[in-house]
């Protein structure tokens, strides 16, 4: 089953570059809530999608030694995200949209930092589940998410992208919020050129914060994806 | 590298300075020369019977404005490309800012410095420049508890798309029940929501009555 459609909201943990802080400094890592403008200043300049996308909730940096050398956002994610989950309402679950840290961090700095920030949300929030998605296409399977212990669930299917010549993409949402609608009919009926641009399937993730649940989960659990395996999930 | 200190009548604005700025920027400028003085030497070259600038336009502007009659410059003997080249240089290389130490810089500032007086200087916003300040200041489960409560609280929003028609027979039914609804603004704050939402119910309630 389809959990919805995936938005070019794919967190992406770029780390190809060496370490400069040395590992003991994992014990020093804080993460602190920032403002969706830190949040996006910081995405923008070193994410490689360098975009945030709409509907961001939450947003938190990592911080150490006084110096923001991360960032982490949670927002609304795929439109019916949620519906991965019986019983589950848009307000149960946040998607992890955008994960970055700075090549200066040690390693195992992303698990620190996404186990500090799951168990935040477990502690003090009513969230009951959050949803993550990586992408193949730029050779992501999702590895902090498998070191994390989150429950991989496939492949999922993903709503196109529009273009409509001004040089951006556009996820259907958002250009329903600035125009009115994504209806190709009524956009060039409005004299706007617009073309639908297909994005590739992603892994999607769940991490239950909530045990009790998980039994509600409507797809079956899978085996993690792993370099140069099938790509459906066999 | 030698400073000159060249008299202003003999410095001339590069014309093809890419480097544009705009009125609220100049005026920052003006305030950061007025109280530290000209704290960065001009970069110039030699251009026939006069001195090119190559870094330091927009001071040039505001130090005749001041009517300062010498103007320090690192003189530079380069031709119109290397001139250019460096002109971009000197505008472009430059890092940024780690958000972390600025709010660090920033919180020192405001302690010292009135914010008036700040934002005379820098261009930031008020807003952003409380917010920069307050960057790492708020606990994780603060701010998750906040969220929480903002989000109990939090009117929902519903789009609805409807022709002309329809709305006309919508804001009719609105308008109707409109009075009633004042007398339930408990529910929420949103008059018209709150119409709707009696409407809603007198129909849901309707349905049921008729199923049962």
């Amino acid at each position: 089953m389809c959990a919805g459609n995936v938005m070019a909201s794919t967190v992406t943990i770029q780390r190809a570059g060496r370490s400069s802080i040395p590992a003991a400094a994992l014990h020093d890592l804080r993460l602190m809530p920032i403002s969706q403008t830190d949040a996006k200043t910081l995405i923008v300049r070193n994410h490689y999608s360098h975009s945030l996308p709409g509907g961001t909730k939450l947003s938190f940096g990592v911080i150490l030694n006084s110096r923001l050398l991360g960032a982490l956002t949670f927002g609304v994610g795929p439109y019916l995200g949620y519906k991965l989950v019986n019983g589950a309402t848009p307000d149960d679950a946040v998607t992890l949209t955008r994960l970055w840290l700075s090549d200066e961090l040690p390693r195992n700095s992303e698990s620190k930092v996404l186990g500090i920030a799951l168990r935040s949300l477990k502690r003090d929030t009513s969230l009951k589940f959050i949803l993550a998605y990586s992408d193949p296409a730029v050779g992501h399977l999702g590895t902090i998410y498998q070191a994390t212990n989150w429950l991989y669930t496939g492949l999922s299917s993903a709503t196109p992208l529009y273009d409509i010549g001004d040089g951006i993409l556009h996820h259907s949402r958002s250009l329903a919020h600035q125009l009115g609608s994504h209806s190709i009919r009524y956009l060039t009926s409005q004299g706007i050129n617009a073309k639908t641009v297909s994005q590739s399937a992603k892994h999607r993730y769940i991490y239950f914060l909530n045990k009790a649940w998980s039994p509600r989960l409507n797809v079956p659990g899978l085996p993690y994806p792993k370099k140069g395996c099938d790509m459906n999930g066999s | 590298m030698e400073v000159s200190e060249l008299p202003i009548e003999v410095l001339k604005e590069a014309a093809w300075n890419a480097n544009q700025t705009d009125a609220k920027m100049l005026q920052r400028l003006r305030s950061s020369i007025s109280k530290y003085g000209l704290v960065q030497n001009l970069v110039v070259r030699p251009l026939g019977d006069r001195y090119e600038v190559l870094s330091g336009n927009q001071r040039l502007k505001l130090l005749r404005e001041f009517n300062v009659s010498k103007v320090p410059c690192v003189v530079v003997d380069l031709d119109d490309a290397h001139a250019r080249l460096l002109a971009q240089a000197l505008n472009h290389i430059h890092g940024d800012d780690d958000l972390g130490l600025r709010a660090e810089l920033i919180r020192e500032v405001i302690r010292m410095i009135p914010e008036d007086e700040i934002l005379k200087i820098l261009p930031d916003t008020i807003e952003g420049l409380r917010g920069m300040a307050s960057l790492g200041q708020e606990t994780v489960a603060g701010y998750l508890h906040n969220w929480e409560q903002a989000r109990s609280a939090r009117l929902r929003n519903r789009i609805f798309k409807l022709t002309d028609e329809q709305l006309i027979t919508v804001e009719q039914a609105l308008d109707h029940i409109l009075p009633e609804a004042v007398r339930h603004q408990g529910i929420s704050p949103n008059t018209r929501g709150t119409a709707l939402y009696l409407i809603c119910k007198s129909f849901l309630e309707k349905e049921n009555k008729d199923g049962s």
